[in-house]
């Protein structure tokens, strides 16, 4: 399943993209995050989303069908004006960047956009959880229309299922463990956001130093997938949400929900699917180079709707 | 009244005279609470993402007892000397409060949120000797004290009495996150310090002596209060005053009350006279577990509260109930274990009692009182007898009656002065002779409260006497307007107030907060010309993002009324503000 990644010339080690250690923390820290996201949860918050689902199916299908749709038509569109040897890993690294789920991150940047929190958390629960079906599936339809025609560069979705699967696990435990001790479940869930924020400042301080020629050497092309992704993302899910006709301060919420994806899940599934073999740093590329950019797009993003949405407090008061 | 018509509507597990009270004072009846839930977990405080700590009946006895030790022996403070108290709901405020009682010594309920100003009137006007204070708002200690008497601070910490990671986690949080926590420029002692100096210099005969002279009549509490003249003064409340209304009004509960089994959540801060006497107080001698929130707002912070515990009891005013009813996690899944809630502090709008039975499906009913009556003077009873817009019936060993302007006592149905009598009534103003004399006449209070009675003792506030509106003659009840508007869907809040007018004197003005899918200014004129006389509509409808409010959320109109001058004074395009 992965023979074409053997074959295909490897310019870029894993080694180089990601240390064993930083492979480690960064496992224990998506743990965290996943733990955190389960701690803040409890089965009335989906009962509470189900009975006002109109956000949240939206949030649902700009998530699963604009995303890797974006995702599918940047790569197409740029990453294969590049050699294919090159092109083909790290387009396969750039279509599961669109298609994983929302991270916690966004609800930090929600938080301070002063947008729908509870919408915010209740869709990065959402989306992780369809992750299980969703993510393989979008990685499945888009991997096979990008190379129908070269039935090698299949995607290992089985391994992808377990990897989520395996995932959801301690937000299930983090679930759990609040039921048992809300003192614990505060704090983990406290960790998990904060840690977030940790792991993208930590990929700053080591991992951008230590690749620079990598980050130098790369086309433009890569560039213009890794922050597109994020920045249209946004723009195009903020379009669909208004002309739903869904309210401002929500349609903000669902569009920086929508665009900051779970960067460390991607690079974790990349890490754990896709462990030993040679092309790994290519397919690596896209998801650190978005889990980079995506906190300075979200940051302008979050200070542009901050306005936005402060300017509607005004005219709606009591928005939830 | 002479012949008392309520009697008739006690529920019949409800006595018309309370008995003698077995205790003596509130440290006799803390301490019978404590020996008999002795490790029941008497408060939990409940932050707004769920992080909690707790302590025993036993526990809070025996801290409170070293509390007593450190001020009267460490500090060296005299019976009747006063100690301020400044700090939201927290596990400390009870261990602070019951031990200034233990020792004999004054407690005075300082709002956190005071400015300078106020802080120094408050401080100075009691002669406080000893001030305990949140960590959070010490910052204004350097200007405060100089002005003051205070020569003795004590500070807490929000955190304290929770798991230790947990209260690390939280000063963090407050520390680097929020950046809540100023640098304390004046000498002070950590609470914890001062409890460990207050446990090592423990003795029990020596607690026991602070009680030695202390007797039912002994000042309690200084509890501050804007009054009817706006200048804040100190209600002397006593022991047994803060006893008995204790007593009455869990006794005007019958088995809504259940000794030992309810869960109330207490929102309201307990520095305010009525979450103090019914929370605390109240729902400690029932050996109740009491849900501690730090503050209130906004109303999500109540969230983690309702979905951790089973809450069976609520106290509120209007604006929380209300507040509540507009989130969306509360009417989704209403508490399931809630079996009454009590309502006072201000008028609780028959809208909201409405929708807040349909929702919960348990009672709610209001109550009526002031700071100087410690403050309870009526309830409506919870047996379905009570009856909605009415503040109920008088306590048990209480007397009320409505009176003219000459002091005679007005015919049934007419409104006049409430006035009230009983083992609550305050002893006093602090240091004001004359106010009080003129507040309390032959033990009756003047409440400054219209009311009017019906012919079964129920009685219904009309208006406060000073917000009354005169329009071209016509009384106008602010209340009466504020509760047609209520009532129309896609109003959130709104506050009456009367503006000068040349041609009438003055004229009815509307501040209205929206909800969502707000009526226009036009559909309001409108719902009120269907209910009210052509008078009362009120002549403008404002909509504002956020109505002034009290400490416990009662709107306050005087506000209103000054931010509505000083729109008037200052330029035309400025944009009315909370």
């Amino acid at each position: 399943m992965l023979n074409f990644l053997l074959a295909a010339p490897a310019t870029v080690s894993e080694q180089d993209v990601v240390t064993p250690f930083e492979q480690a923390l960064l496992l224990g820290l998506v743990f965290v995050i996943m733990f955190g996201l389960g701690a803040g949860l409890t089965l009335k918050d989906f009962l509470h989303a189900l009975k006002r689902p109109k956000g949240l199916i939206v949030g649902f299908f700009t998530q699963y069908g604009l995303m890797p749709l974006l995702a599918f038509s940047l790569a197409s569109i740029f990453l294969f004006q590049l050699p294919i040897e090159y092109a083909a890993p790290v387009a396969v690294g750039a279509l599961l960047m669109g298609s994983v789920p929302g991270g916690t991150t966004s609800n930090l940047f929600t938080y301070f956009a002063k947008g729908n929190l509870a919408l915010s958390v209740i869709m990065t629960i959402n989306t992780t959880i369809w992750a299980l079906l969703m993510t393989p599936l979008a990685l499945f339809f888009y991997g096979g229309l990008m190379f129908k025609d070269s039935p090698e560069w299949e995607i290992p979705v089985t391994n992808i299922v377990v990897t989520i699967a395996v995932m959801l696990v301690p937000v299930i435990l983090g679930m759990t463990i609040r039921r048992f001790s809300a003192n614990i479940g505060a704090v983990l869930e406290l960790l998990g956001g904060f840690f977030g924020l940790f792991f993208i400042g930590f990929l700053m301080a080591t991992w951008v130093p230590r690749n620079w020629g990598l980050l130098t050497s790369t086309p433009w092309q890569v560039y213009l997938v890794a922050i597109g992704l994020g920045l249209f993302g946004m723009a195009a899910t903020f379009g669909v949400a208004r002309s739903l006709r869904i309210n401002g301060v929500d349609a903000r919420t669902i569009a920086l929900e929508t665009g900051i994806l779970n960067g460390p899940l991607a690079i974790a599934i990349v890490l754990l699917t896709f462990g030993g073999n040679p092309a790994i740093g290519l397919i690596l590329i896209v998801p650190a180079m978005y889990s980079l950019f995506i906190v300075i797009i979200s940051t302008l993003v979050t200070l542009r709707f901050r306005k936005s949405n402060l300017a509607e407090e005004q005219k709606i008061p009591n928005l939830l | 009244m002479t012949n008392k018509p309520w009697l008739a509507h006690y529920p019949s597990d409800v006595p018309h005279e309370l008995p003698t009270s077995e205790f003596r004072h509130l440290p006799d009846l803390i301490r019978s609470a404590a020996s008999t839930y002795g490790k029941k977990t008497a408060f939990t405080q409940v932050m707004a993402n769920g992080m909690n700590g707790s302590l025993s009946f036993a526990q809070v006895d025996q801290y409170s007892d070293h509390f007593a030790v450190y001020l009267r022996d460490v500090l060296r403070l005299q019976p009747g000397d006063r100690v301020a108290v400044q700090m939201p709901n927290c596990i400390s405020y009870t261990i602070v409060a019951f031990g200034i009682f233990k020792a004999g010594l004054v407690l005075v309920n300082t709002n956190p949120l005071y400015t300078q100003n106020e802080m120094t009137h408050q401080f100075s006007d009691s002669g406080a000797k000893a001030l305990v204070v949140i960590d959070m708002f010490a910052d204004r200690l350097p200007e405060v004290l100089p002005k003051t008497s205070i020569e003795h601070v004590v500070v807490v910490r929000i955190s304290q009495f929770f798991p230790a990671i947990v209260s690390g986690v939280i000063r963090g949080t407050q520390k680097f996150w929020s950046r809540t926590l100023p640098k304390i420029k004046v000498p002070h002692v950590l609470f914890m310090d001062a409890l460990s100096q207050g446990s090592k210099a423990f003795h029990k005969q020596k607690v026991d002596s602070y009680l030695d002279g202390l007797n039912g009549s002994t000042v309690a509490a200084l509890q501050y209060t804007g009054g009817t003249t706006g200048v804040s003064k100190g209600a002397m409340l006593s022991h047994d005053n803060l006893v008995t209304n204790t007593l009455q009004l869990i006794s005007m509960c019958g088995d809504y009350m259940r000794p030992g089994k309810e869960i109330v959540i207490t929102a309201l801060p307990l520095y305010h006279i009525f979450a103090f006497t019914i929370n605390l107080l109240g729902f400690w001698h029932l050996g109740a577990r009491n849900l501690l929130v730090p503050t209130p707002r906004p109303p999500s912070n109540l969230k983690r509260v309702f979905e951790n515990y089973k809450v069976t009891w609520m106290t509120g005013v209007n604006t929380l109930f209300n507040a509540l009813l507009n989130e969306r996690w509360f009417t989704d899944s209403p508490p399931k274990h809630l079996r009454a809630s009590a309502a006072g502090g201000m008028s609780l709008h028959e809208s909201v009692s409405e929708r807040w039975r349909k929702l919960t499906g348990t009672p709610i009913v209001e109550g009526y009182g002031l700071t100087e009556s410690s403050p309870v003077i009526t309830f409506n009873p919870l047996n379905g007898t009570g009856r909605d817009g009415t503040i109920g019936i008088p306590v048990p060993s209480t007397d009320v009656k409505c009176v003219s302007e000459s002091g005679a006592e007005v015919a049934v149905g007419e409104p006049g002065e409430l006035l009230a009598k009983g083992p609550q009534v305050m002893l006093g103003y602090w240091n004001r002779p004359e106010e009080t004399a003129s507040t309390v006449v032959d033990g009756w209070l003047k409440t400054g409260d219209i009311a009017t009675v019906d012919k079964d003792g129920f009685f219904t506030i009309v208006d406060r006497k000073k917000d009354m509106i005169l329009v071209s003659g016509f009384n106008v009840y602010p209340n009466e307007v504020e509760e047609q508007i209520a009532a129309l869907e896609g109003v959130k809040e709104v506050g009456v107030i009367g503006v000068p007018d040349e041609k009438s004197g003055e004229k009815v003005k509307a501040f209205v907060v929206a909800a969502d899918n707000p009526p226009t200014v036009d559909d309001v004129i409108a719902h009120c010309r269907k209910s009210l006389s052509a008078y009362k509509v009120p002549s403008s409808v404002v909509f504002v993002n956020e109505l002034p409010k009290s400490p416990i959320g009662k709107i306050l109109r005087k506000d209103l009324r000054a931010m509505w001058l000083s729109q008037q004074s200052g330029s035309a395009s400025k944009t009315v503000k909370g």
